[in-house]
């Protein structure tokens, strides 16, 4: 979806030229892309997850309708800065951007005390069937990224900065830290299943590594990283299979596909895996900005 | 997606259920068996004429035999197992059904005496391939280690000849095998591995449970049990469609019948369904056979070693059956024993009525449970402990017990039941004490086969009634905490039997040695409840199957060092050859 958002270069079309920013580069304009790939797939994820999730609870709580209303108007603002391929940042998507990033943190909020207000308390077993603890941070995630765009696209080419420090460095660790928590809350859920299939083990074992030479580029900040790069595209490559995996997964549900209505709600988490490919996007957004501004 | 035959026969209208019925029409045979995972399958399964001197045949296939036989079987033996029961084929034959699911019971007529006589039937009694645990409620717990000393360290009932830390492998092992899922970490007993699978979400009616003991300050956890949190193999994870102790339809459930048996067919033991054994042939002092009755006669089939596992009711039966010139009181019973010290647990429960809608028929109905009374010694006016868990009863069985125990009828019972989905209880698991005049003897009366039925006879002692009172109290103290409201106490309820062979040290004081082999007839086994010196406060079924796993390694290294009496010898490549 993100690949057609993002089209050929609008400015080469025949739509009014837009105004550019005196210091836009074609570089930042293509990482500010990227992020919003990454970000579009986490909203749409966030989306997907949480509505069915939500749907499975009922929708008891009228809060339970907020993260699908903010996914989807991150979703709309991210494909839409994937899609412009100007070099201004936009107001409004930027103030979307930045509403997302505070519901999933109000989200992660209620999503705690969910847990704690169960029986026993913060136990594993709470934490297995209560509202997943981690999962409202990716729509925090999806908006940090799709901020994280607006800023990159009309900062300075040379030395594009986040919050006062230099983008890609920052946006590295900062992918590096995503992919950590998306890692533990796979990694929990998995748990729960008992790891009884050994493909269970890719998202604890592929990502992880990802993350780790992501955030090891964040520190260094020099040289071409082909073996980041590689790993980066494997962890978006597992995203997109664990959706087959968790198609199998729901085919050994009792009464499999045919009981799809049932299953779909119980099995394992169609849209949930994504969110790495979302992620893998940004780290590589993370890494051009890097390479950029090494080149610069 | 799935593959075809692995649903159950109500997920695809086009599946029908099977045209053969499996209590008429052996379904074992013609070198197959039913494969249970799958509509309409079968495996090949390797068959013996009764000519054949097999190593070993073994008389039931429940916790005790199933596993024996499949265990065996991995051992190189040959081994053919016998059941009374059909071969239930889960997928098609188990409807979502109260009154047909009965069929899974030992309804065959007994007579029951004694100051308390005891309601056999679904509580404790199955007759199918692979036994009670085709309907039992799937809880599986470790005895606690002490009580395998009971009499030297807690000063009641009878010192096994087991050592804890041997069960505690062998209960690793089954664990294993059935994929128990359970908490992550165990509040009470020494450290033991985790649970192979994740504890299941809690019931409504488990959370009752647990809110009651949070009040009262003891520790509570999730109910380690038998079926499972994750899929294994064509079996899906549980559905929590509630009907555990009537026979699981979607194989989420790990009976013996579809966890050990494949086992046992896959590495070549024969298991004969609708085989009645009514008698364990003796020649100068061992076991030559059994006379079984299957396909409406009477059969004898040769065996250089028999084991008995017919629970603590047919177990003793077929031994006093048996019983000849050589062996006038029946086999293995020079001790006078076989029959004595039946001794079951105590079943009592309270409920409630809560403010919340609580549907405690969702699911398993343990998903809960606390072993407190287990671990702690203090504050008890008697001997013993228990432990109790949350429950589920289905309409039918809830009608039932407030017709018989509460004895509402009419508009009172209507009433009552309007009030179904509301209810929440609390159910005990006793360790009753063993007691000589517990028994089962043979009546006069004979059963379809001509064979006398068993007379059981039980009567609770002092302590057991101090049990019963101090768990009701305590029951009800939690259930008002968790915020039930009208209580009321289920006074009079056992399950789960056990005793009646039991297992010791000493040839004089009991029925086997702690292989599970009798004193008296040295090719002679028994392996099943029955052995239990003690009962212990928890569910026996993971316990009979530790045993049953530990008797099988101890058979295999009696047979390397020539102690099986020359009797049968391991032969692993026989059983390899077959399978391949």
């Amino acid at each position: 979806m993100t690949w057609f958002a993002a089209g050929r270069p609008q400015h080469s079309g025949s739509g009014p030229r837009r105004h550019f920013h005196p210091r836009s580069d074609v570089a930042n304009t293509n990482a500010a892309q990227r992020l919003n790939h990454g970000s579009t797939l986490l909203a749409a994820s966030v989306l997907l997850d949480s509505g069915l999730e939500h749907y499975r609870g009922q929708y008891f709580n009228r809060a339970m309708y907020t993260p699908v209303l903010v996914s989807s108007a991150v979703l709309a603002s991210s494909l839409h800065g994937a899609g412009d391929a100007g070099a201004r940042s936009s107001r409004v998507r930027h103030a979307v951007q930045a509403l997302a990033g505070l519901t999933g943190v109000v989200g992660l909020g209620f999503h705690a005390y969910n847990v704690g207000k169960r029986e026993g308390g913060y136990r594993w077993e709470n934490l297995f069937y209560a509202a997943p603890i981690g999962a409202p941070f990716a729509l925090t995630l999806a908006g940090v990224l799709g901020g994280a765009a607006e800023r990159v696209r009309d900062a300075d080419p040379r030395d594009a900065l986040l919050l006062g420090l230099p983008a890609g460095p920052l946006l590295a660790a900062g992918t590096a830290l995503g992919l950590a928590g998306t890692v533990g809350e796979a990694g929990l859920l998995h748990f729960r299943g008992a790891y009884h299939n050994p493909a269970m083990f890719l998202p604890v074992s592929v990502p992880p590594l990802a993350g780790a030479l992501l955030a090891w580029a964040a520190v260094r900040g020099s040289g071409r990283r082909p073996l980041t790069r590689g790993w980066l595209w494997a962890t978006a490559a597992l995203g997109l299979g664990g959706v087959g995996f968790h198609t199998y997964g729901i085919s050994r549900k009792m009464g499999g596909w045919r009981n799809w209505s049932q299953n779909l709600l119980s099995g394992p988490p169609l849209p949930a895996p994504p969110a790495f490919t979302g992620l893998a996007l940004a780290g590589l957004a993370a890494l051009d900005l890097l390479e950029r501004r090494e080149h610069a | 997606m799935r593959l075809p035959g692995t649903g159950n026969a109500a997920d695809n209208p086009q599946e029908r259920t099977p045209g053969d019925d499996p209590r008429q029409v052996p379904r074992a045979g013609n070198g197959r068996a039913p494969n249970v995972m799958r509509i309409g399958a079968w495996v090949p399964m390797r068959q013996y004429v009764d000519d054949d001197e097999v190593d070993f045949v073994i008389v039931g296939t429940g916790a005790g035999g199933g596993t024996l036989a499949a265990k065996l079987a991995e051992h190189g033996f040959t081994v053919a197992a016998l059941d009374a029961g059909p071969y239930w084929r889960p997928l098609e034959d188990f409807a979502s059904d109260e009154m047909h699911q009965s069929k899974l019971y030992w309804t065959d007529e007994r007579i029951v005496d004694g100051e308390n006589p005891l309601q056999l039937g679904s509580n404790n009694s199955g007759k199918s391939v692979g036994g009670s645990t085709v309907h039992f409620a799937m809880v599986s717990l470790r005895f606690r280690p002490d009580w395998f000393k009971a009499r030297s360290l807690l000063g009641y009932g009878a010192d096994w000849p087991l050592d804890w830390r041997e069960m505690w492998d062998y209960y690793g092992e089954v664990e294993q095998t059935l994929k128990i899922a359970g908490p992550v970490t165990y509040p009470w007993g020494p450290k033991r591995s985790r649970y192979p699978y994740r504890a299941h979400e809690l019931s409504a009616s488990a959370k009752v449970l647990a809110r009651g003991a949070e009040a009262l300050g003891i520790a509570w956890t999730p109910t380690p049990i038998a079926t499972l949190s994750a899929p294994r193999g064509d079996a899906p994870p549980c559905v929590y469609r509630g009907f555990c102790t009537l026979g699981c339809s979607t194989n989420a459930k790990q009976s013996v019948l579809n966890t050990w048996l494949p086992r046992a067919l896959k590495a070549g033991a024969e298991i004969r369904d609708l085989a009645m054994v009514g008698r364990i042939e003796t020649k100068h002092g061992r076991a030559t056979g059994v006379h079984y009755h299957r396909e409406g006669r009477w059969r004898f089939q040769r065996a250089r070693n028999v084991v008995v596992a017919g629970y603590a009711i047919e177990t003793p039966r077929l031994l006093l059956m048996s019983a000849s010139s050589e062996f006038p009181d029946g086999l293995a019973n020079s001790s006078g024993l076989v029959g004595r010290y039946l001794t079951v647990q105590g079943n009592q429960a309270v409920w409630g009525v809560f403010d919340e809608e609580i549907r405690s028929y969702k699911g398993p109905p343990s998903l809960a449970i606390t072993e407190h009374w287990n671990y702690e010694d203090r504050g008890k006016d008697f001997s013993g402990g228990y432990c109790y868990m949350s429950q589920g009863p289905l309409p039918t069985l809830w009608g039932k017990t407030q017709a018989t125990a509460r004895g509402l009828w009419g508009e009172a019972l209507v009433a009552e039941m309007q009030r179904y989905n509301h209810v929440a209880g609390l159910k005990v698991v006793s360790e009753y004490m063993p007691q000589a005049r517990n028994r089962v003897t043979l009546a006069e009366e004979t059963d379809q086969y001509r064979l006398p039925i068993a007379r059981v006879t039980y009567s609770w002692c002092d302590n057991d009634r101090a049990m019963n009172r101090h768990a009701l109290a305590f029951m009800r103290q939690a259930l008002e905490a968790a915020g039930g409201r009208e209580i009321w106490d289920q006074e009079n309820d056992t399950c789960h039997l056990n005793g009646t062979a039991r297992m010791g040290d000493d040839p004089r004081t009991s029925v086997v040695n702690a292989d599970c082999r009798s004193w008296d007839i040295p090719n002679l086994w028994i392996c099943d409840g029955s052995v239990f010196p003690t009962v212990g406060g928890v569910n026996p079924s993971l316990t009979i199957q530790a045993i049953a796993c530990r008797t099988a390694d101890r058979i295999k290294a009696l047979a390397a060092c020539g102690d099986l009496s020359g009797a049968a010898s391991a032969s692993p490549k026989r059983a390899l050859a077959w399978a391949s």
